[in-house]
C-alpha cells in the first residue's frame, strides 16, 4: 500500500510539473488517437449511413456482424494492419510500419465497426415522421440522409467520442503497428506497457492518471451530449 | 388536377386501400372522412407520393407519376403535407419552415423574407429562433403549417389537422385553414374523422371505411342522404330502420316498419324493400301530441338522458328505439325525465329512405 | 440548421489541436537534444511529418532496457542527421522485422542465427561491438543451492530441484525466440538435455513469452531463477533483489553485433545509413563510451567494447 502511495504522489507531482516526457506523450496519444477517430468517423460515418439508408439482401446479417466487431481483438487489428504495411506486405511500398500513421491505421481501423454499428443504430432512432417530413417538403434523398444526420447530431458526437474512447485506451494494435518508438509512437498506453514492465511504477501510474482522466472527460461531454 | 383510377395499397398480406376511384379538381377543399384505420392517412401519403401503390395510377394534372422518380420529386415538390402529429427537425421554428424552400435552393434574402412571412401568417412571430420541439402542441401545427405553405404548394396536405389538440386550439386552427383556403388559390385536400370538421372546411367529402371509398359529394349531400347504413351510421344518423314501402301516391309514401308505420318522401313504388335514415336532430320533443306540420309522431318513453355539451341526447322507447338530439335548454324547459313519456315528431321530408 | 452541428465543431477542435500541437508535440521529448537544424520547432515538426530521412534499427531488448540505446540515439541522429527509430524487440522478432524488411539494421546477440542471416544474404556482415555476460540469477536465499556451480552444473540441479520441489524452485524462461533465450537453450543442451524435454519437465520450468526486464520483474515476484544478461541485471537491479548467482563459465559469453539488412534481398531498406550504423558504434569515440556506460550508475561497466573483433572470455 505504501508503495503506491508514494508511487501516487510521485505519478501527480510529475502531472503537475508538467514533466516533458509526460506531456509529449499525452499530446502524441491524443493526437494519435484523434487522427485516427477523425479517419475512422470521415470514412465510417457515411458508410454506416449509406448501410442504413440503402436495403440490400443480407442488410440485417451484415449490422449483426458489424455489432460482433465491436469487441474484435486489438491485437488481431494489429497483426493484420501490420501483415499489410510491412515491407513484405501488399501496402509495404508505403512505408507505414512503425510510424504514427501505422497506428493511426490500425486504431482507425480499430474503431470502425463502432464508428459504423453505432452510426447505424443512432440513425434507426430517428423518428420516422423526420423522414416522411423531409420527403414530403421536397428532399431529395440525399439531403434527407444530411437532414437525419443532423438529427442524430449530438447521438454522433457520441459515437465519435466512443469511438476515440477506445481507439486511446488500447494498447494491442498500437503497440505492434507502432513499434513504441520513443518521441515518436510512444502513446500513453505504450508507453505504460513499456514502463511497468521495467519497474517505473510512477511514471506509468501518471500515465495512467493522464488517461483515466481522459476517459472521465470523454463520459462526462458523452453524458451531457445524450442529456440534450 | 388529381385523378387516381383503381388504387390498391397492401401492408404485408393486408389490403389497405380497396379500388379508389377519385377526381379531385383544382382549388377544391376535399376531405377524406372516416373513422380511424379506413385508410385515410394511406390515401395521402400515395397522393404525396411518400409512398407506391401496390396497384393502380395517380395523375397529376394528367401525368402520371409513377412515369420515373423524377416525376415523382418534381410532383411532391409540388406539394406540400401537414401530418398528424407533426415532426420538428431539432432546430429553430425559423429553420423548420425555412426547410422546404432551402432543400429547392432558395436563397437570402428572398428565403429569410417568406419564412419571416409564413410564421407572421400562423400568428408564430416572435418564435423564429425558438427549438421547434419546446412549443406546444398547436404552435407546432401551427409551424407545421407555416412549413408546409411557404413553399406556395399547388396542393395541400392536411392529415387530421386537430385530431391531438385542445379545443381552443383546434379553433385557431381552423380559422387558419379557412384563411388559407379563402386567400389562397390552393387545392386542400384534408382527413378527418371529425364529420362537422369535414361539414365545416370542406367543398366536398368522401366517406372512407376499410379502405374503400362509399360515398363521394357535397357534405350537404353525404350528410342528408348517405347512400347506405355505413355512411348513415359514421354521418351520425342514429336512427336506422329497415322497412317495406306500403303505399306511394305522388312521391309520399308509407312506410311500414316492424308493426310502425312512417311517412317519408320517395320516389320508390310500393313493395321496395328499404332503409330508413333519420338524423336525431330532426325530431322534437313534446309532452304531448300537438298540433304540428310534422307527419310522423311517435310517443315514448325516455330511458336515458345524457347530456353532451350544448346538446342533450335523448334514449326513446317508442316500440322501438329512437335517438333524439335537442338542445340542453329545451331539454330543460321540458324538464324532461328519465321514465317520462313524450311524443317524438318530425317531417316526411326529413326521413331519408334509400333502397336496401 | 444555421447553427455549427456539434460533431462538426468538434472534428474542427480536434483538427486545430493537430495542427497546433503537431511542433509542440515532440518539443518537449527529452530525446530531441541533438537538434542540427535550428529553429528546434521547426525541426521538430519535421520529425513528426516524416521528411527528415528516418533510419530503423531492431534491437534485442537487453540494449534497450539497459538504456544504451536511449543513450546513444541522439549522438547518432545528430552526427548523420537522421530520425532513428528504436525498436526494442527480442532478437528473433527483431530478425523477423529485418527478413520483412520493416526495420534497417539490427543489434543482436544470437551468434548462429545471426551468421545464418548473413549467409541467407539478408543480412550485409555481422559486426560484433560489445560483449558482456549471462548470468543465472536467483532468490539471494539460493533454494536450490547453485551459487558458484558451473552454468551446465546449474542447470542440472534446478532440474532435479524444480522436478521433486517445484514450490520452492521454479525457473522462468524468456520463452521469446530471442538471444538470451537461445542462450538458455545452448546451455540446456550443454547441460545434457533436450530442450522440448525441458519445456515439458513440469510445472517448475515457466516460459514468460516477455523480454529481459518483465522477465526479471516476474522472477523477482516469484522468487524464482532465470537467465539474464548482466547488463539488464544490472540496471534492474536496484528494483529486483535477486541475486547474481552464476556468472563464469564460456558458454556465457553475450556477444552483441550490428547487421545492416541488405536491400538487395530486402528491397525498401536503407543500406547507406546502416553503414553508417557499422562505422557509429565501432568508432573509437562510441566504443569508449559503451565501455564506460553504466559504470558510474551500477557500479561496474555493463559492456565491453569489442570494436569489429569477435571476443573471447
Amino acid at each position: 500500500m505504501e508503495e503506491i502511495g508514494a508511487a501516487f504522489v510521485t505519478a501527480l507531482k510529475l502531472i503537475i510539473t508538467g514533466d516533458p516526457e509526460v506531456l509529449s506523450i499525452t499530446l502524441r496519444s491524443i493526437i494519435i488517437s484523434g487522427s485516427a477517430t477523425i479517419l475512422s468517423a470521415l470514412i465510417f460515418i457515411p458508410a454506416g449511413s449509406a448501410v442504413f439508408f440503402s436495403e440490400f439482401p443480407g442488410k440485417k446479417g451484415l449490422v449483426n456482424l458489424i455489432n460482433t466487431l465491436f469487441s474484435v481483438p486489438t491485437v488481431f487489428v494489429g497483426l493484420v494492419v501490420f501483415i499489410a504495411i510491412s515491407r513484405s506486405g501488399p501496402l509495404g511500398g508505403l512505408g507505414l510500419l512503425f510510424t504514427p500513421g501505422a497506428m493511426v491505421t490500425a486504431q482507425a481501423l480499430l474503431i470502425s465497426p463502432v464508428i459504423t454499428g453505432l452510426s447505424i443504430s443512432a440513425l434507426s432512432g430517428v423518428r420516422p415522421e423526420i423522414k416522411d417530413t423531409a420527403l414530403s417538403l421536397g428532399a431529395s434523398r440525399v439531403q434527407i440522409a444530411i437532414t437525419m444526420l443532423r438529427e442524430v447530431r449530438y447521438a454522433m458526437a457520441v459515437v465519435v467520442l466512443a469511438g476515440f474512447g477506445r481507439a486511446i485506451s488500447e494498447v494491442g494494435a498500437g503497440i505492434m503497428v507502432g513499434g513504441n518508438i520513443r518521441g515518436y509512437t510512444r502513446t500513453l498506453t505504450t508507453a505504460m506497457s513499456l514502463e511497468t514492465s521495467m519497474g517505473n511504477i510512477e511514471f506509468s501510474m501518471a500515465l495512467g492518471i493522464i488517461l483515466i482522466t481522459i476517459a472521465l472527460f470523454v463520459s462526462i461531454i458523452v453524458y451531457r451530449l445524450q442529456r440534450l | 388536377m388529381i385523378n387516381i383510377r383503381q388504387l390498391n395499397k397492401f401492408y404485408g398480406g393486408r389490403q389497405i386501400l380497396r379500388d379508389i376511384n377519385l377526381n379531385i379538381d383544382a382549388e377544391e377543399v376535399f376531405s377524406f372522412i372516416g373513422p380511424s384505420g379506413a385508410g385515410k392517412t394511406t390515401l395521402l401519403r400515395l397522393i404525396d407520393l411518400l409512398e407506391r401503390p401496390t396497384s393502380g395510377t395517380i395523375l397529376y394534372k394528367g401525368v402520371n407519376t409513377a412515369a420515373s422518380e423524377n416525376i415523382r420529386i418534381e410532383t411532391r415538390r409540388k406539394m406540400a403535407m401537414v401530418f398528424q402529429r407533426p415532426a420538428m427537425f431539432g432546430a429553430s421554428v425559423f429553420d423548420n419552415v425555412a426547410y422546404g424552400l432551402k432543400v429547392r435552393g432558395e436563397k437570402n434574402p428572398r428565403l429569410a423574407d417568406r419564412v419571416g412571412k409564413a410564421i407572421q401568417d400562423v400568428g408564430l412571430a416572435g418564435y423564429e429562433e425558438q427549438d421547434a420541439r419546446t412549443l406546444s402542441g398547436g404552435e407546432i401545427q401551427r409551424v407545421a403549417l407555416a412549413r408546409a405553405l411557404v413553399i406556395s404548394p399547388e396542393v395541400l396536405l392536411l392529415d387530421e389537422p386537430t385530431a391531438n389538440l385542445d379545443p381552443v386550439s383546434t379553433v385557431t386552427i381552423e380559422k387558419l385553414i379557412m384563411k388559407i383556403i379563402g386567400e389562397m388559390n390552393i387545392t386542400v385536400i384534408m382527413s378527418t374523422h371529425d364529420m362537422a370538421q369535414g361539414q365545416r372546411l370542406a367543398g366536398k367529402i368522401a366517406v372512407m371505411m376499410e379502405g374503400r371509398i362509399l360515398q363521394t359529394g357535397d357534405p350537404g349531400l353525404v350528410f342528408n342522404k348517405p347512400e347506405n347504413h355505413l355512411v348513415a351510421r359514421f354521418v351520425g344518423v342514429e336512427n336506422i330502420f329497415e322497412g317495406n314501402i306500403s303505399s306511394n301516391s305522388d312521391g309520399l309514401v308509407n312506410v311500414a316498419f316492424g308493426p310502425h308505420v312512417l311517412e317519408g318522401i320517395s320516389d320508390l313504388s310500393a313493395g321496395e324493400k328499404v332503409n330508413i335514415f333519420l338524423r336525431p336532430e330532426e325530431i322534437t320533443l313534446t309532452p304531448s301530441r300537438t298540433a304540428t306540420s310534422a307527419r310522423n309522431s311517435f310517443r315514448g318513453e325516455i330511458m336515458r338522458i345524457s347530456l353532451n355539451g350544448p346538446l342533450a341526447r335523448v334514449e326513446l322507447d317508442c316500440g322501438f328505439p329512437m335517438i333524439a338530439l335537442i338542445t340542453r335548454r329545451s331539454a330543460e324547459e321540458l324538464n324532461l325525465q328519465k321514465g317520462q313519456n313524450v311524443y317524438a315528431s318530425f317531417k316526411a321530408t326529413q326521413v331519408h329512405i334509400i333502397k336496401r | 440548421m444555421k447553427k455549427i452541428t456539434l460533431p462538426l465543431s468538434i472534428l474542427f477542435l480536434t483538427l486545430l489541436l493537430v495542427a497546433v500541437s503537431m511542433p509542440a508535440c515532440s518539443a518537449g521529448a527529452p530525446e530531441d537534444t541533438g537538434k542540427s537544424i535550428t529553429p528546434s520547432a521547426a525541426s521538430d515538426a519535421g520529425r513528426i511529418l516524416a521528411k527528415r530521412d528516418r533510419v530503423k534499427v531492431a534491437t534485442t531488448t537487453s540494449l534497450y532496457d539497459t538504456g544504451l540505446w536511449g543513450f546513444l540515439e541522439p549522438m547518432f541522429e545528430k552526427k548523420y542527421n537522421v530520425e532513428l527509430d528504436v525498436l526494442y524487440a527480442g532478437t528473433g522478432k527483431a530478425i523477423e522485422y529485418g527478413t520483412r524488411g520493416d526495420v534497417d539494421v539490427l543489434t543482436i546477440h544470437d551468434k548462429a542465427r545471426e551468421e545464418k542471416l548473413v549467409a541467407d544474404g539478408i543480412g550485409v556482415k555481422r559486426v560484433p561491438f560489445a560483449s558482456n555476460h549471462f548470468i543465472i540469477t536467483g532468490p539471494p536465499s539460493d533454494p536450490a543451492g547453485i551459487k558458484g556451480m558451473s552454468p551446465e552444473a546449474a542447470f542440472k540441479t534446478l532440474m532435479e530441484k524444480g522436478k521433486t520441489s517445484p514450490q520452492q524452485v521454479q525457473f522462468i524462461s524468456r520463452g521469446d525466440n530471442s538471444g538470451t533465450h537461445s542462450k538458455e537453450k545452448a546451455i540446456w543442451k550443454a547441460a545434457g538435455y533436450e530442450y522440448e524435454d525441458v519445456t515439458k519437465s513440469g510445472p517448475w520450468y515457466v516460459e514468460a513469452g516477455s523480454g529481459m526486464g518483465p522477465t526479471l520483474v516476474m522472477a523477482k515476484e516469484k522468487s524464482a531463477y532465470t537467465v539474464a544478461d548482466i547488463g539488464t541485471f544490472l540496471a534492474y537491479k536496484g528494483k529486483l533483489g535477486l541475486a547474481s548467482l552464476v556468472d563464469r563459465g564460456a558458454i556465457l559469453l553475450n556477444v552483441y553485433s550490428v547487421i545492416p539488412i541488405n536491400p538487395d534481398k530486402v528491397p525498401g531498406t536503407n543500406l547507406k545509413m546502416a553503414e553508417n550504423m557499422v562505422d557509429f558504434l565501432t568508432s573509437p569515440e562510441i566504443q569508449t563510451l559503451i565501455g564506460k556506460y553504466g559504470a558510474d550508475e551500477y557500479g561496474e561497466q555493463l559492456f565491453t567494447p569489442s570494436a569489429g573483433a569477435e571476443p573471447v572470455e
